[in-house]
């Protein structure tokens, strides 16, 4: 007949079990825990999606609707809805500079300058003026 | 106790526990292996689900990008009755029943007054009824009847997305919808030629929507997973999913207030002509880009069901009729562009036969009895003798080819499709008076567009260009994924015979000119009247005419090309003249289009003249 096993060697295999099931316990909650964070992202990211869907939707409307607001037939009877009288001008209103724009004006404000420096008596505000507006 | 029975009772436990093992042993089995394939459908059915996403069809967009087509979502709304019956009954509290019931039916109430709908009409659909169903199908609600529970009775459809939102606010039960996208144009009938429009079932039937189909259609994307018992998705078992693709946006190369203005002038000749069908084109020469291609009659896009075939038709290039007087450009440009002559070069224009190769041939009519012209008056007179005379001094041949050239007798390629080659024979098959008839438009048929092209190449430079359409290709976050170029065709005349050619038609708006009165004052307007009768029961008909004015501006240094067509214009004394029907429009146009794409007043024609230095290389 066998002697019976020794009682540290029952405690030790006791506390092993008890590892081991504490240990695969908490592997199984890990996993467990680990899904529900998969289907909660998942999830959130499908709420995500559907918003994003939803917002594009939207703007589709919105834009749909704006092309119709401003085409030029609409812009037309809001025109005359609104009686803004709004028209293109016509080639005999547009008097088209020749040479560089930008020299006749400045020849042009330099005129008024010399006319303002020429009426005005010879104060230093009048010359203040002038550099004022030349800076 | 007894041994024996000890032992005993550990063999029956034993049994029992094996029995158990085995029971559960062969229901595995049979689970696992015999009853598969049924219960792997059953649980397919149950649980796995596709979803489909539908690819949102692209926009199509002018040059400028304004939207000329796009999809909208709409919503179906329906009702499941049977849910809302299901929804009360499930409640065994009478009182609270009452009351759950009072607030769904005051719900119903402000429903029908966001869908417009009387109330009554509103009840009448949540009343819950059956449906007719096939015996073999019907294993549904537990009876074999033929008939099922209807559990979606249309309530409304093409829903805006505002308003449902509304509705979704309200949580009415046994409310259910669909979602689907509904093509909108939002110009209504702008350019419809040329857009075309997708139909309820959602094919692409006519214009850019079927001829660019494959850019805009997009393809669908799917989701395999799977769902709980109320039908929701379980993201987290998505197994397969396939993203969609929306649709390429398409940008076109007409401009919406081009298009606006040739529309609007469309609507003027038609209440003043009553035309059987009008056409006014407008392109850049240099490019060959389109701006603007209008048609009479039109339709509106957003109403297609509505629409007569024959308003959907782009008469531009379905269409084909005698040229008239724009096809003397043809003989007065190969004749320059051969050397035979200059436009000093003097006919007599007032005899009425004259001998070709042996044979004396009888002249046309002209409208006026002319004397002596110069090449300048030929064409600024529109003389068909005169025409007649510059085509004989090349032969047939030579002036068959050059016909050829400015792209009559085939296809421009025009990239929506349904373009006719017009006809323009042979001269093997020709007969002995075609060379005095063909030179003035007659025993020849073309296109609008056709003519406008072949006016289009003197404007650049005498090089034929195709004509554009299309821009480039978007993709869905709108990156230039392909775009168009400009392709030159072939060179019909030197770039100085071009030139020579834009300064003696601008001869015909000048005093004399068929165009007198119908320059742009500086803009210098070079153009071709054209009045031509319709062959009607194979003669040529007195009554029926096409009148068309087909030019460019300014002539020395080309911006825009603007054609006019009106066919059998209705007018008093039957002046169907080109000058009567179409230049007032041209002129009208032309003015419009100078003050909105900014065209500057032309310098001199002998300063900076692009026809000149060649145009489109």
């Amino acid at each position: 007949m066998k002697p019976p096993p020794t009682p540290g060697l029952v405690n030790r295999v006791i506390a092993l079990t008890f590892l081991l099931l504490t240990f695969t316990g908490t592997l199984g909650l890990g996993a467990v825990w680990m899904r529900q964070g998969i289907s909660s992202t998942a999830n959130s990211n499908r709420a995500l999606e559907d918003r994003i869907t939803q917002v594009e939707r939207r703007l589709d409307h919105v834009n749909a609707e704006v092309a119709a607001a401003v085409n030029p037939e609409a812009l037309l009877r809001q025109n005359t809805f609104m009686r803004l009288a709004l028209a293109s001008p016509r080639e005999i209103q547009i008097v088209r500079p020749i040479g560089s724009p930008e020299l006749r004006l400045a020849a042009k404000r330099n005129q008024e300058i010399f006319r303002l420096g020429a009426t005005s008596s010879d104060s230093a505000g009048a010359f203040r003026i002038v550099t004022a507006s030349l800076r | 106790m007894s041994k024996g029975f000890a032992s005993n009772r550990l063999t029956l436990l034993a049994i029992g526990v094996l029995a158990c093992f085995t029971g559960v042993g062969v229901r595995l089995v049979f689970l696992h292996v015999v009853d598969r394939e049924e219960l792997l459908g059953y649980v397919d059915k149950a649980r796995r689900q596709i979803v489909v996403e539908h690819a949102r069809r692209g926009t199509i967009l002018d040059a400028k990008g304004n939207l000329l087509a796009t999809s909208k979502s709409e919503v179906t709304l329906a009702v499941d009755p049977w849910a809302l019956v299901e929804y009360l009954d499930s409640d065994r509290n009478d009182a609270r029943r009452a009351r759950k019931a009072g607030d769904e039916r005051a719900k119903r109430g402000q429903l029908a007054g966001l869908l417009g709908l009387s109330v009554a009409e509103v009840e009448q659909a949540f009343s819950p009824g059956m449906r007719p169903i096939k015996i073999e199908a019907d294993h549904r609600d537990g009876k074999v009847d033929g008939q099922t529970r209807d559990r979606w009775v249309k309530l409304r459809e093409g829903l805006d997305e505002p308003t449902f939102d509304l509705i979704e606010k309200l949580n009415v039960r046994g409310l259910t919808h669909e979602r689907i996208y509904r093509r909108v144009y939002p110009g209504g009938g702008l350019a419809a030629n040329l857009i075309g429009y997708v139909n309820k079932e959602g094919n692409s039937v006519t214009g850019a929507e079927r001829h660019f189909d494959l850019y805009l259609k997009g393809e669908d994307g799917w989701i395999e997973s799977e769902q709980d018992g109320a039908r929701r998705e379980l993201a987290q078992f998505r197994s397969r999913e396939v993203p969609v693709r929306d649709g390429n946006d398409v940008v076109l190369t007409i401009d919406s207030v081009v298009q606006h203005i040739i529309e609007d002038e469309l609507r003027t000749i038609a209440g003043k002509f009553n035309p059987n069908f009008a056409t006014i084109i407008v392109s850049e020469p240099r490019t060959g880009r389109i701006l603007g291609m209008a048609n009479y009659p039109s339709y509106d896009l957003n109403n297609y069901s509505k629409a007569p075939l024959e308003a959907q038709r782009n008469y531009a290039v379905t269409d084909m009729i005698e040229p008239g007087s724009t096809f003397k450009i043809v003989a007065a440009g190969a004749a320059l562009d051969q050397g035979l002559v200059t436009p000093a070069s003097a006919f007599d224009c007032g005899i009425t036969s004259i001998n070709y190769k042996g044979r004396d041939l009888k002249l046309p009519k002209e409208d006026h009895p002319f004397g002596q012209l110069t090449v300048a008056e030929i064409v600024s007179h529109s003389s068909n003798r005169g025409a007649a005379q510059l085509a004989m001094l090349m032969g047939e041949d030579r002036f068959y080819e050059y016909a050829r050239r400015y792209g009559f007798g085939q296809t421009t390629k025009f990239q929506l499709g349904g373009e006719i080659r017009g006809i323009l024979e042979d001269p093997a098959h020709w007969d002995g008076l075609t060379i005095t008839r063909m030179p003035m438009g007659h025993a020849i048929a073309a296109t609008p567009l056709q003519i406008h092209m072949a006016m289009s190449a003197i404007a650049n430079g005498g090089a034929r260009l195709r004509p554009q359409i299309i821009q480039e290709i978007r993709d869905s976050t709108g990156n230039v994924i392909r775009t168009f170029a400009p392709e030159k065709v072939e060179q019909v005349l030197r770039p100085s015979t071009a030139a020579l050619l834009a300064q003696l038609l601008h001869g015909v708006v000048g005093p004399g000119g068929t165009g007198e009165g119908f320059d742009v004052k500086g803009f210098e307007v070079a153009a071709k009247t054209g009045t031509t009768q319709k062959i009607v029961d194979n003669k040529y008909s007195n009554t029926h005419y096409v009148g068309s004015f087909v030019g460019f501006f300014p002539a020395s240094r080309p911006e825009l090309v603007v054609s006019v067509i009106v066919v059998d214009a209705q007018v008093p004394n039957d002046k169907n003249y080109g000058r009567a029907v179409a230049a007032p429009s041209f002129k009208r146009v032309a003015e419009q289009l100078i003050q909105y794409l900014d065209i500057k007043p032309a310098q001199p024609l002998n300063r900076s003249i692009i026809a000149m230095q060649g145009g489109f290389p």
